[in-house]
Formats: structure tokens, C-alpha cells, sequence
């Protein structure tokens, strides 16, 4: 069990080595430098030889990635050139809207897609999964900047009965942030529920046909209980690697929904940053949304562990 | 008796909670949204590159602006006078004028806003407009002396500039008090900023009690707002512009602007150093269709290849039709009686360059004109393309003593056709010795029609701009922002 866990540990430590190496250097492969990209049309060589020395630039690129990566670990994040700001001042507030936006998705995307995921498993083919994989075909092929609009265009302009785009500030209390990302949330949901419902359904499915559900049926177990204590508990543990993963997609799906709604997180600064040329702050982003990305796939993996004994040993 | 007093108990609060409802319900707050341009770094100093556009043209004021024919009005400057070789301006300026702070507005201010222009450390781009300002003078309280290093007799027209606004003498970030309509309550261009009437205001008080901010960068995101009356007031571009056609909500209005694309031919390289093949290149331009084209009817106005906006009192109004005949003939006489091939580069920086070069290859292939289009990458086209090929340009508005030295003189930084013409240089510098603006303008157009004889750079028309406000909203013409008288504005029940 411990050598299972420590080598997830280690393969996730070494996607983070891989994601800030691909990060940095990407960069340096860009025709120009964070300097001459930001100061544009009107840099003198004054400027850009005083922003250099600003940004280190005039040191060899191993080295600035050393002290960059370091910085990192220690939680400094840099200086933005545009905001002028500590990076780590900018992102904290948009990480908690970031985080309080993920958050109202998964707590009603992940029960509500568990459940239709089973309702629909349980009757294939009936009625009522015809409909329920129906809407979540359409779900997933209807891109977020098309459902975001027209969530705003039905309930905020047509119907009036929510504000469509978020005016509140990125530092305006938790409370408020959950009110104003209901149609955000709703837009994310819309696409989250339907890729982890139509796994829970596949997944349903089978254990329903495996031997032991046969078996039990067979017993004589009444349905209700084969049902709760035999297939749904099976079925729901593949489930988690693919909530794991979709919690990770959420996180592109942020930077349109984001937009779309003017919601004031990571995502929106993500976006803003490239359009402002801001470059250290761009870095910084894709890092935090590659640990991000590790960090829960990570987290899925190790329920799913600790819930699955079969995986607990190490198999050659 | 007990009845009606336990009635009027119980009626008092509630006639208290009515009046305080009511008396929220009347207060009249504009809403806007900030386009967040700077990234958060947008500041309350007029002339910083950074500023904060929106806000600023609220708080502070100018000493010159605008009257609503684009000549000289005045603002805290009553009167300006100039000495006879327009070296030395003698201002006089309004009375009892008080900033935000209470302070009193006078002379030492003027010469603190006006001086400070020239700070390197700074880095603002209001130096190069105001730059020959070489010093000023505290006369009395309400008169300041503008001393200039060049004789330039347009400098009122310069003080219109909508960055030129004054501050109180000393001071510094991060700034905010004016002597506007509106003063700051609260500042964060992240998120909110809060304007809130200034009563004070020497014009008298706005009819708004409040201007509210709210930073949206994204473009659809601000169109979206302004659809679901979460905003009140915002720009338009052309395709956002049916959703509000025929709503009984909105106002929409189009209003003579500045900006323009162009075409800038290299005036340098053979063959376009020959004026006649540069005239016949822009000549043979269908202009009213191509406007028709780019903007639609009725958004934009034509341009016989000047800079300089409609609502100029300096521009001058061409005639241009079409004229394939011409340009073959011109072609013919310079030694191509069988059409010319030209390279033209465009990027996609902005919406409609791409076009702008696909309209004119169309149209002037009738005069036998062939034009090879290459559309370059967008990252590094202003290093790499721009000043050294035949490129489609972009510029926003200017006044037309600054937009006619700045992208024609020989030899400026900007000279993007690298036009070079030495009657036209003197023109100019007459043109900014002349006190008397009839004379000026003559000499301006006169510069002008040389453009469009030998020029290199085709400018088809100018394109309005666009915005769309609540119907509820009163007070703005469909002119410029520069024009706005904003203590007018209102908002009606």
C-alpha cells in the first residue's frame, strides 16, 4: 500500500517537473521576450535594457528557470509586468472565485450526475434513459461560450430572473460570489453531469450484467437492495477516476465560462493576462492550473485506492 | 382612538421605511463598465499612458475644449490670448473654481499640470504633443503665461486634447481630485469605481447623483451586460449593433469619430516614388462603397486620403470619385500602360484589416492595378512589416496639426509612406505661426490637397463610432465622448 501510494506521489511529482520545464522554456522559444512583447510598438532600447534588468533577462535561461522554479516552491510567484503587483497578491482572490465557482458545480453537478447516471443505467434503453442520454449527448457537443449565452439570453434577458453578467468585484465576500455564479455554475454543470452520468450509466450497466448481481438476483436478494448494496457501490468506482479527470477539464471550461459571464477568477485573469501581454503573470497561471490538474487527478486516484482493495497491491 | 393611535404607531415606521425607499429609488445612478485596457494598472493620472480613460474625463477638467463645431470653447480658461510671433499664450482663467478637496483653482495649478508634461520619468505621451511648452508663469491668481520653445499658433486647439486636464498644484499618486462633474468615491478598476456628483461643480451640479463602474474586459461579456440592463451606457462595434435595432430600450447612436485604416505605400521604393502611380493607386478606389462595405450606410464619412476627422475645423472636404480613367492614364504616362503589380501586406490585428485590403484589390483591379495580397502574421507586423512595406495601417483619432506633422513630415518617426515633401513641411510650419484661424485652416488644407495629389498613404473614410445607452438616459448628442457635457446627462423615470 505504501509503495503504491509513494509512486503515485512520485509520478505526479515528476508531471510537475515535466509541466514547468514545458512552461518556461515555451517561452523561451517565442520570437521576442516578456520585455519586447509587453512594451510593443513604442519600446525605446533604454526601456526594454531597464525592464531586462528588472526581470533578470540578462541572466543565461538554466539559471533564471532555477531561481524561478525555486521561487515557486517557496511561494513567490513573481512580479506582473502589467499590474506591477506580487503575482501571488493578484491570483490568491481569483483562486478562492475560481475555487467557490468549481466548488457550487461539483457539489450539485456530481450527486445529480451520479443519480440520473443510475437511473438511466438501471432501465437501458427505457424511456427514461432515452431522454436522460439524449440531453447529455446534446450536452457535451453544445460548445460553453453557445450554452453560457443563451443561458443568459433565456434567464437574464428574456426571463429576468437572474443577472447575466457578474458585476461584482473579485474581492467581494463568498457569499455573494455563490449567488453570482449560479449561471456559470448552471453553464458548467450542463457539461460536467453529462460526461460523468454517461459513465456512471456505461458502468451501471455492466456490474447489472456481472455474475455476482446474477448471483444475488438469483438468491432471491430484493431488487432494491441488489441495487444498493451490490451494483451501485461497483458502479460508482470507476466513476471517481472520471470525476477526477472531469474535475481537471472544469478547469479549461472556467477560462470560457469565465468570460462569457465576466466571473472574476483564474480563468478571466488567464485570458486577460495574454491580452495584456503580461507574460510572467500568463507563467504563473499555466503552472498553478498544471498543479491543479495534478493535484486532483492525484486526489481521485487515492480515493479510489483507498475505496478499491484490489489496487492496493502491487500487481507485475 | 386607541385604534387610530395604535394605527399611527404602527404607521409611522412604515411612512419612515416608504420615504427612505423612495427616497433610494430617486437617486439617479449612471452604470457603466470599464474595459479594464491596462489590466489593473489603469491610473488616475491624465497623462499617464496607462490612464483610466473612462473615469478620468469625469473628474478632472481642461483649460480649452470643444465647442460643438470642434473650435476652441472655453473651460477653466476664459480667455487666451497670444503675442504677435505665437510664442507666449496669456490665459485668464475661470473664478471660483474649487477642486474636489476644496482648494481653489488659479494659476500655480496650470503651471504645475502644464510643466509637469515634460518629466521624463513620467514616460507620457502627452510630451510629444506639448512638449514645446518651455515654461509658465504665475502672472496673478487668475492668469498664467504659457511660454513656448517654437512659435505654434495652434495651442488652444492642443490644450483640447482629452488628457490635458488639470490638477491641483503638488500633486501625486495616486491623484483623483479634479475640478470635474464627478468625484471619486471609491477607486478599484478591477472591479468597481464609484463617481459620485459633485456639487460644487462651477457649472452647477450634475443632474446624476452617481456613476458607477464595473470592469468587464470582455467585449461580448460588456454587450451581454448592457442586454440584461445591467449597465446603462457602452460602445458598439458594427456587428452588435442589429440586437438593439428597433428595442424600445435603447438608444443607439453613431457619431462622427477619427479612426481610420489606410493604406501606406512606400513613397521611397521604386516604382512608387513616382507621385503619379501613387495617385493612381488611390485614386482609382470606389470610396463611398468601400465605406458602404466596411461600415454600412450612413457610419462613417469619405476621406480623400486626409487624416484628419470630420469634426476638425482644420480638415479639408475633397471631392474623390472613383477614377479608373485616370489612374490608367497617370499609369500610362509613367511608363505602365499595361497595369502594375503592387504587394500589399495586412495582418489581423483588428477587425476588418484583413478586408479593408480585399475591398481594394477588388475594386482597383479595374484600372489594371494587380495587387498581390499577403496577410502576415499578426505577432511582430508592427516591427517587421509596418515602415518598410506597403503595409494597411491602423490610427486612432488625432487633432490635425499633430496627425498631419506626426505621420507626413520628412523624416518623422511615424512617417509610415515615407513621404517626403518640403512644400508641404513649410506649409505646416506656417500653418502653426498663424494666430488667425481662417488663414491656419487655409494653409492646413492647403497641405492636405498636397497629400492627395502625391501622397502615399490612401485613406478611404473615416469610421463612426458606436454606442448604445439605456433610453433612459438623457443629455448625450450622438457626438464624440470629447463633447459630453457630462453635468447635463440624466436619467429620466
Amino acid at each position: 500500500m505504501a509503495a503504491v501510494l509513494l509512486q503515485r506521489i512520485g509520478l505526479a511529482l515528476v508531471t510537475m517537473v515535466i509541466i514547468a520545464v514545458v512552461v518556461f522554456f515555451a517561452l523561451e522559444l517565442m520570437p521576442g521576450d516578456a520585455c519586447s512583447v509587453n512594451l510593443g510598438r513604442g519600446a525605446s532600447d533604454s526601456m526594454l535594457a531597464a525592464c531586462h534588468i528588472r526581470l533578470g533577462l540578462d541572466q543565461p535561461p538554466v539559471w533564471r528557470f532555477v531561481t524561478w522554479a525555486g521561487d515557486f516552491l517557496r511561494g513567490d510567484l513573481g512580479i506582473s509586468m502589467q499590474r506591477e503587483r506580487p503575482i501571488a497578491e493578484i491570483v490568491g482572490w481569483r483562486l478562492r472565485n475560481t475555487l467557490i465557482l468549481a466548488g457550487v458545480t461539483s457539489v450539485i453537478g456530481i450527486p445529480l450526475a451520479l443519480g440520473l447516471g443510475v437511473l438511466a443505467g438501471l432501465n437501458p434503453d427505457g424511456p427514461l434513459d432515452m431522454a436522460i442520454s439524449g440531453v447529455a449527448i446534446f450536452a457535451m457537443t453544445v460548445p460553453e461560450f453557445i450554452s453560457g449565452t443563451l443561458m443568459i439570453l433565456v434567464f437574464s434577458v428574456i426571463l429576468g430572473w437572474a443577472a447575466g453578467v457578474v458585476t461584482i468585484g473579485y474581492k467581494a465576500p463568498a457569499f455573494e460570489l455563490v449567488k453570482a455564479s449560479i449561471l456559470p455554475a448552471a453553464t458548467l454543470i450542463f457539461i460536467l453531469a453529462a460526461h460523468i452520468l454517461r459513465m456512471v450509466r456505461a458502468s451501471v450497466v455492466e456490474v447489472m450484467q456481472s455474475d455476482f448481481a446474477q448471483m444475488a438476483r438469483l438468491k432471491g436478494v430484493p431488487r432494491r437492495r441488489v441495487i444498493w448494496h451490490h451494483v451501485v457501490p461497483n458502479a460508482l468506482l470507476p466513476a471517481i477516476s472520471i470525476i477526477g479527470l472531469t474535475m481537471a477539464w472544469l478547469l479549461g471550461g472556467v477560462v470560457i465560462v469565465e468570460s462569457v459571464f465576466n466571473f472574476p477568477g483564474l480563468g478571466r485573469l488567464a485570458v486577460d493576462a495574454v491580452a495584456d501581454q503580461d507574460l510572467p503573470l500568463v507563467q504563473a497561471i499555466a503552472l498553478l492550473f498544471g498543479l491543479i490538474y495534478v493535484l486532483t487527478n492525484l486526489g481521485a486516484d487515492l480515493v479510489a485506492l483507498i475505496l478499491n482493495p484490489r489496487l492496493r497491491t502491487r500487481r507485475q | 382612538m386607541i385604534l387610530s393611535l395604535s394605527t399611527k404607531l404602527l404607521a409611522t415606521p412604515l411612512v419612515i421605511l416608504m420615504t427612505l425607499a423612495s427616497a433610494a429609488q430617486a437617486e439617479s445612478v449612471l452604470r457603466r463598465a470599464n474595459d479594464l485596457s491596462f489590466g489593473g494598472s489603469e491610473s488616475l493620472d491624465p497623462i499617464s499612458a496607462n490612464r483610466f480613460y473612462e473615469v478620468n474625463d469625469l473628474i478632472y477638467s481642461r483649460l480649452i475644449r470643444q465647442d460643438v463645431d470642434g473650435r476652441p470653447a472655453p473651460e477653466l480658461a476664459q480667455t487666451w490670448t497670444a503675442n504677435a510671433t505665437a510664442t507666449e499664450w496669456t490665459l485668464t482663467l475661470q473664478p471660483g473654481v474649487t477642486f474636489h478637496d476644496g482648494s481653489t483653482f488659479d494659476a500655480a495649478d496650470v503651471k504645475f499640470t502644464l510643466e509637469r508634461v515634460k518629466d521624463p520619468a513620467l514616460e507620457s505621451p502627452v510630451t510629444d504633443v506639448l512638449g514645446f511648452i518651455a515654461a509658465v508663469d504665475v502672472i496673478d491668481p487668475l492668469t498664467a503665461r504659457i511660454r513656448l520653445s517654437t512659435p505654434h499658433a495652434g495651442l488652444p486647439l492642443l490644450l483640447m486634447d482629452y488628457r490635458v486636464r488639470m490638477l491641483p498644484e503638488g500633486a501625486a499618486a495616486p491623484y483623483g481630485v479634479g475640478t470635474g462633474p464627478f468625484k471619486l468615491d471609491s477607486f478599484d478598476p478591477e472591479s468597481m469605481t464609484i463617481l459620485s456628483a459633485n456639487l460644487a461643480y462651477w457649472e452647477g451640479a450634475p443632474k446624476l447623483d452617481k456613476i458607477e463602474f464595473t470592469a468587464i474586459p470582455d467585449s461580448e461579456a460588456r454587450n451581454q451586460a448592457m442586454l440584461g440592463g445591467q449597465i446603462d451606457y457602452n460602445g458598439l462595434t458594427r456587428d452588435q449593433e442589429p440586437l438593439y435595432a428597433g428595442n424600445p430600450d435603447f438608444t443607439v447612436q453613431s457619431y462622427p469619430a477619427g479612426g481610420w485604416f489606410g493604406i501606406a505605400f512606400q513613397s521611397n521604393q521604386p516604382p512608387l516614388d513616382d507621385p503619379r502611380i501613387r495617385k493612381a493607386l488611390r485614386i482609382a478606389v470606389d470610396r463611398v462603397e468601400m465605406l458602404a462595405l466596411m461600415t454600412g450606410e450612413g457610419n462613417g464619412i469619405v476621406s480623400c486620403d486626409t487624416p484628419v476627422m470630420a469634426s476638425d475645423p482644420f480638415r479639408a472636404n475633397l471631392d474623390c470619385p472613383q477614377d479608373i480613367a485616370g489612374a490608367k492614364a497617370l499609369l500610362a504616362q509613367a511608363g505602365y500602360p499595361d497595369g502594375i503589380d503592387i504587394e500589399v501586406f495586412t495582418a489581423d490585428l483588428e477587425p476588418g484589416m484583413v478586408q479593408y485590403a480585399e475591398v481594394y484589390q477588388q475594386q482597383v483591379a479595374k484600372a489594371g492595378i494587380r495587387v498581390k495580397l499577403t496577410v502576415a502574421p499578426s505577432d511582430g507586423y508592427w516591427d517587421d512589416i509596418w515602415l518598410k512595406k506597403n503595409a494597411v495601417t491602423s490610427w486612432s483619432q488625432r487633432p490635425a496639426d499633430q496627425f498631419l506633422n506626426e505621420a507626413y513630415r520628412s523624416g518623422a518617426a511615424w512617417n509610415e509612406s515615407h513621404f517626403a515633401n518640403a512644400a508641404y513641411d513649410t506649409l505646416l510650419d506656417q500653418a502653426r505661426a498663424t494666430l488667425d484661424i481662417d488663414k491656419a485652416r487655409s494653409l492646413y488644407v492647403q497641405a492636405q490637397e498636397i497629400l492627395f495629389k502625391e501622397g502615399g498613404t490612401l485613406i478611404a473614410y473615416q469610421e463612426n463610432g458606436r454606442r448604445v445607452m439605456s433610453s433612459r438616459v438623457t443629455g448625450i448628442a450622438p457626438q464624440d465622448e470629447d463633447y459630453i457635457r457630462w453635468h447635463l446627462v440624466g436619467m429620466a423615470e
